[in-house]
């Protein structure tokens, strides 16, 4: 489930081979909650043409011209002009995704190859394309005590796919605030299930974001042995 | 809990640099840190009880070291003297009379670090965490290298913090 390639990713090593954007993937965009996430059709061509699909509930989605994407130090660019946002991969990645950035937002993108050209019009096509995932088994990450102790906070953004079975696989950090959250957020993931889909469904790109807080506690609730 | 204040106080005496180095007839320093324990030759009943302490025998630590006390001693190795009090009945989980000590030793020598260190484990020991942060600045300040003080703003942080995991799904 965690392959010696994912594992690679996780802790920082360059793949062997960049990932390659060229075709259509389905993507899950996320950024503030207020907003909630979204489920697009991101489309790269040779020529540099870039296109995305919203795949929203029930309006009929449309490609929507994104600017030229460009690749520069195995670095992707390409922005939307329509919401402005700025979307930046790094290809070394396994698979393709990263963030993106606004004047005044940030959030981030992950896909999984989609097998598809024609973009799926009708409900239920849209969900043979992104069928839906539902999680069976969330495991919360552990505190680890040694934040605890050193008044550590963070925030981990980790992505990955979901295979019919409904196990999670390819798990790559996105964002990591500090080294000490990778551990629980990974235990977190393999104790994690999601419900099985249909025999052959293919991988169902997702993205989990864990914010590690600390909270002091009242004097009365200070427990010393 | 005994036996991590045990591990903490043998540690901060035995990595004293200045063993048996104190000059009686030197003045206190107000600009140089102290980071003195143990005492030096000029007293042997200081000496030894800085001794039974570092091995971890607090009683015998504390009668040989009063007893020392009990003859002229120059200031400064007084205070280390204090302070080594003070660390044995934190290590022997009494805060009240630790505290006491360390106070005393503070106001002698305001400039050893150890004083500071071993006040804040006392008031670690009585949930007294302000004050015990204040002592750690105080020492940190004097020392930012010592282990000492992070361990112990370290236990604090186990008792007062709370971790907190927020989980949002993408997809």
């Amino acid at each position: 489930m965690f392959t010696a390639a994912s594992t690679a990713a996780v802790c920082g090593i360059a793949a062997a081979k960049d990932v390659d954007p060229i075709g259509t993937w389905s993507c899950v965009v996320w950024g503030h909650p207020e907003f909630g996430d979204e489920r697009v059709l991101l489309s790269f061509d040779t020529t540099g043409v870039a296109r995305l699909a919203r795949l929203e509930n029930e309006a009929v989605p449309a490609w929507n011209g994104l600017t030229a994407w460009v690749q520069e130090d195995r670095e992707m660019r390409f922005s939307d002009p329509r919401t402005g946002r700025q979307y930046l991969a790094d290809l070394r990645r396994e698979n393709l995704g990263g963030t993106w950035r606004t004047l005044t937002t940030t959030g981030g993108w992950w896909c999984g190859v989609a097998d598809v050209t024609v973009i799926p019009e009708t409900r239920e096509e849209r969900e043979e394309v992104l069928p839906p995932i539902l999680p069976l088994v969330t495991a919360t990450p552990r505190y680890p005590l040694e934040a605890i102790r050193a008044a550590k906070q963070g925030r981990v953004v980790t992505c990955f796919f979901v295979d019919a079975a409904g196990q999670i696989v390819e798990p790559e950090m996105i964002e990591l605030s500090d080294r000490i959250f990778r551990e629980p957020v990974l235990v977190a993931l393999q104790r994690s299930r999601y419900e099985a889909r249909v025999a052959g469904d293919p991988l169902r790109p997702s993205c989990r974001s864990y914010t590690f807080s600390l909270d002091r506690l009242a004097q009365s609730e200070i427990d010393i042995e | 809990m005994v036996r991590v204040v045990s591990v903490a106080t043998a540690m901060c005496l035995w990595s004293s640099t200045v063993l048996g180095q104190a000059s009686s007839l030197r003045e206190l320093s107000q600009e140089q840190a102290d980071n003195r324990t143990v005492i030096g030759a000029s007293n042997e009943y200081l000496a030894a009880g800085a001794e039974a302490i570092r091995a971890k025998q607090y009683d015998d630590g504390i009668r040989l070291t009063k007893i020392g006390l009990e003859r002229p001693t120059p200031p400064r190795d007084r205070a280390a003297a204090l302070s080594n009090l003070c660390a044995a009945h934190a290590a022997k989980n009494e805060p009240d009379a630790a505290i006491g000590y360390c106070t005393e030793s503070i106001e002698i020598n305001d400039q050893n670090w150890r004083a500071y260190s071993n006040r804040a484990y006392a008031y670690y020991l009585k949930r007294m965490f302000d004050q015990a942060d204040t002592d750690l600045d105080i020492a940190l300040a004097m020392n930012p290298t010592a282990r000492q003080m992070p361990q112990i703003r370290g236990m604090m942080n186990e008792r007062r913090l709370r971790g907190r995991v927020t989980m949002e799904e993408h997809q």
